[in-house]
C-alpha cells in the first residue's frame, strides 16, 4: 500500500482546526456553510466534491488568502490571515499549489521553482538573483523528481499544461512546507504520473510527517492515497470517512446516503 | 438614423462653424498661400551644401538630448510606477505619487522647456529637463497601468509563500512587466525625438533653435534644410523602432498566444 502510515504518537496532535466556518466572496450567499474539519499532522487528507462546492475556497481560508466570516480556523493554534503578522511568519511552511499554479511566465522554471526558496534567503543577494550554491542543488534535484530534468532554463510560458504543473510542485517542494495545500495538482496528469506525484507527496510524509491536504478530482486515487476524506458539496461537508488499508474505519455522514455518493463519483473514476 | 444622432451631427456641426469663426480659420486664405511653398522650394534650391554638415551637427545635438532625456526620464519613470501601482501599495503611497505624476503631465514639454530656461538659462539642458519631466510623467502612467493589470495568480501564489514584498517585486512584477517596457521605451524615444526637435524655439536647445532663427530673418531656404534633415531623422527612427519591435516584442507576443493555447 502506498499511503504513509500514521506516526501514532503524535497523531493526536490536531495541526488544522476548523470550527463552523462558513465564508461567502460577496457577503450575500455562503461558499461555505458551517464546516467544522480538525486534521491530525502527517494526515494525507483529501477533499473531494462535485465543481462549485467550495473546496478551492476551503484551502483559500486554511492558506489565509481569505478569512472566514464567521467561525474559526487554527493552523498550529494561529489564525491564518495574509496581513497578520504572526501568521506571516508560518507561511513559508505552508506549500500551497493554487488549482491556476501561479507561475510567473516570464521566467525559467528553475526560477520559478527558487521562489519556493526566497522567505529563507537574504534579502539582498536575493534581489539580485544571486542564490546559494546548496539552495540551486536542492532546486535542481526537486525539479528532477518531478520529472522535469532538462527543462531548467525553459521559460515557464514554453511548458505543457502538465509540465506547468509539475513546476508549481516543485516551488511547494522547495519551500520545504510542513503542511501542503494541493488544489486538484494530478486532475490533469496521466495516471502513472499521478502516481508518481502523489508516491513523492507520500514519501515526504513518511520522511518529514508532512501533513498534505489535496483536492482530488478523481475519488479512487483519492482512497488511494489519504487517510481520511471529506466530501463537500453545496458548501457543505456531506462525509468524512477514515480509511486504513483498504477498509473504512471511520463513517461521518450528513445528508447524503452511501448510494448518491457512490453514484456521484462513479462516472469520473472511469475518466 | 434616429433623430437622437441627427441633433448629436447637427451640434457638432454647429460648434465646428462656430469654432472655425472664433480660430479665423479661412479656406479661401489657405488656397492662397499654397503659392508661398513655391517661394520655399525656390530658396530651398539657392541654400549653400555647405549648411547641411551644420543641420546634421545639430540634429545629432536633438538626437542626444531625446536619448538622454529618455533615458533618464524612463530610470526615474520606473521606481516611482511601482509606487503608484494600486496593487502594490496602500493608498497613502499611491494617491500622493499618482497626484504627482497626474500634475507633472498637466504640462507639455514646451512649457516645461520654458520653465527650465528660466531656471537653468538657455540651452540644451534645459531641454533634456524637459524632456525627463515629460518622461517621468508619461511612463510612469503607462507602467503603472501595466502593472496593475499583470496576472493576479503569480503575485497571489508567491504571497502564499510569504515572500518579501521587494522579492515580490524582483521575481513577479517586473518579469510580468517587462515585456511592456521595451515598446514604452521606443515609443518615448520616437516621440521625445520630435518633441525635442522644437525645444529650440523655446531656446532650450536642438535643432529648432536653428529653425526658429531662420524663420525670424526669413532664410526659409535654410529653415527647410534643416527641416528635411528633421524629417529625415524622424523616419530613420521609426523604421528602426518598427524593426526592432518586430523583432522582440512581436516574437513575445506569438510566444504568449502559443502557451495560451496549451492550457
Ligand atoms: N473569486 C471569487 N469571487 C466570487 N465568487 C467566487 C470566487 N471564487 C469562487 N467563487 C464561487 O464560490 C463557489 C465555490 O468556488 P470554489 O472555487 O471553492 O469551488 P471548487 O469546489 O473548488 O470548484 P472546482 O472543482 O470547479 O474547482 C463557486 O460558486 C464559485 O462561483
Ligand atoms: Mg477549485
Amino acid at each position: 500500500m502506498t499511503r504513509a502510515p500514521l506516526p501514532s504518537l503524535i497523531s493526536t496532535l490536531k495541526i488544522i482546526q476548523i470550527n463552523d466556518i462558513s465564508a461567502s466572496y460577496d457577503s450575500k450567499s455562503l461558499v461555505l456553510d458551517h464546516v467544522n474539519l480538525s486534521i491530525d499532522r502527517g494526515t494525507n487528507y483529501a477533499i473531494v466534491g462535485p465543481s462549485g462546492s467550495g473546496k478551492s475556497t476551503l484551502l483559500k481560508l486554511m492558506n489565509g488568502m481569505m478569512i472566514p466570516s464567521s467561525g474559526t480556523i487554527k493552523i498550529d493554534y494561529v489564525a491564518p490571515n495574509m496581513k497578520d503578522k504572526k501568521f506571516k511568519k508560518m507561511m513559508h511552511t505552508i506549500g500551497y499549489i493554487p488549482q491556476n499554479l501561479g507561475l510567473v511566465k516570464n521566467i525559467t522554471v528553475l526560477e520559478n521553482v527558487l521562489i519556493g526558496s526566497l522567505p529563507r534567503l537574504n534579502k539582498i543577494q536575493s534581489f539580485f538573483k544571486r542564490f546559494p550554491e546548496d539552495e540551486i542543488t536542492e532546486a535542481k534535484k526537486i525539479i528532477k523528481q518531478v520529472g522535469l530534468s532538462g527543462k531548467e532554463e525553459r521559460k515557464s510560458y514554453m511548458l505543457s499544461g502538465g509540465e506547468k504543473r509539475r513546476v508549481a510542485i516543485a516551488r511547494a517542494f522547495m519551500q520545504k512546507p510542513t503542511i501542503l495545500l494541493a488544489d486538484e495538482i494530478v486532475s490533469e496528469l496521466d495516471r502513472a504520473t499521478a502516481k508518481e506525484i502523489m508516491n513523492l507527496i507520500a514519501d515526504a510524509q513518511k520522511r518529514i510527517n508532512l501533513t498534505a491536504i489535496m483536492i482530488h478530482h478523481d475519488m479512487k486515487l483519492a482512497l488511494e492515497y489519504a487517510n481520511r476524506v471529506a466530501v463537500i458539496k453545496g458548501g457543505h461537508k456531506i462525509l468524512e470517512i477514515g480509511v486504513e488499508g483498504d477498509t473504512i474505519v471511520d463513517f461521518q455522514t450528513g445528508d447524503m446516503t452511501t448510494e448518491e455518493i457512490m453514484s456521484m463519483y462513479s462516472d469520473d473514476s472511469e475518466k | 438614423m434616429t433623430p437622437k444622432n441627427n441633433i448629436i451631427i447637427g451640434v457638432v456641426v454647429a460648434l465646428l462653424v462656430a469654432a472655425s469663426y472664433n480660430v479665423e480659420a479661412n479656406p479661401i486664405e489657405f488656397a492662397e498661400g499654397l503659392p508661398n511653398l513655391g517661394i520655399v522650394l525656390e530658396e530651398l534650391l539657392l541654400v549653400e551644401p555647405k549648411h547641411v554638415p551644420v543641420a546634421l551637427w545639430a540634429m545629432f545635438e536633438t538626437v542626444q538630448m531625446a536619448f538622454i532625456g529618455t533615458a533618464v526620464g524612463i530610470a526615474i519613470a520606473l521606481p516611482l510606477s511601482l509606487l503608484a501601482a494600486r496593487n502594490l501599495n496602500s493608498k497613502y503611497v499611491y494617491a500622493p505619487i499618482r497626484a504627482l505624476l497626474a500634475a507633472i503631465r498637466t504640462f507639455p514639454s514646451i512649457l516645461w522647456a520654458i520653465l527650465f530656461v528660466i531656471m537653468v538659462g538657455l540651452g540644451p539642458f534645459a531641454g533634456v529637463l524637459a524632456i525627463i519631466m515629460y518622461t517621468v510623467g508619461f511612463v510612469a502612467k503607462l507602467q503603472y497601468e501595466v502593472i496593475e493589470t499583470i496576472d493576479a495568480d503569480p503575485m497571489d501564489a508567491a504571497s502564499s509563500i510569504g515572500v518579501s514584498k521587494w522579492q515580490l517585486i524582483r521575481y513577479v512584477v517586473i518579469p510580468e512587466s517587462a515585456s511592456h517596457l521595451l515598446g514604452q521605451v521606443l515609443y518615448m524615444f520616437d516621440y521625445n525625438l520630435r518633441q525635442t526637435s522644437i525645444l529650440g524655439l523655446v531656446g532650450a536647445g536642438g535643432i529648432g533653435f536653428y529653425i526658429i532663427n531662420y524663420i525670424k530673418f526669413f532664410e526659409y531656404g535654410k529653415a527647410a534644410i534643416f527641416m528635411i534633415v528633421v524629417l529625415i531623422t524622424v523616419l530613420i527612427v521609426d523604421w528602426t523602432s518598427v524593426k526592432i519591435r518586430d523583432k522582440y516584442i512581436v516574437k513575445s507576443q506569438h510566444g504568449m498566444e502559443v502557451t495560451a493555447k496549451l492550457n
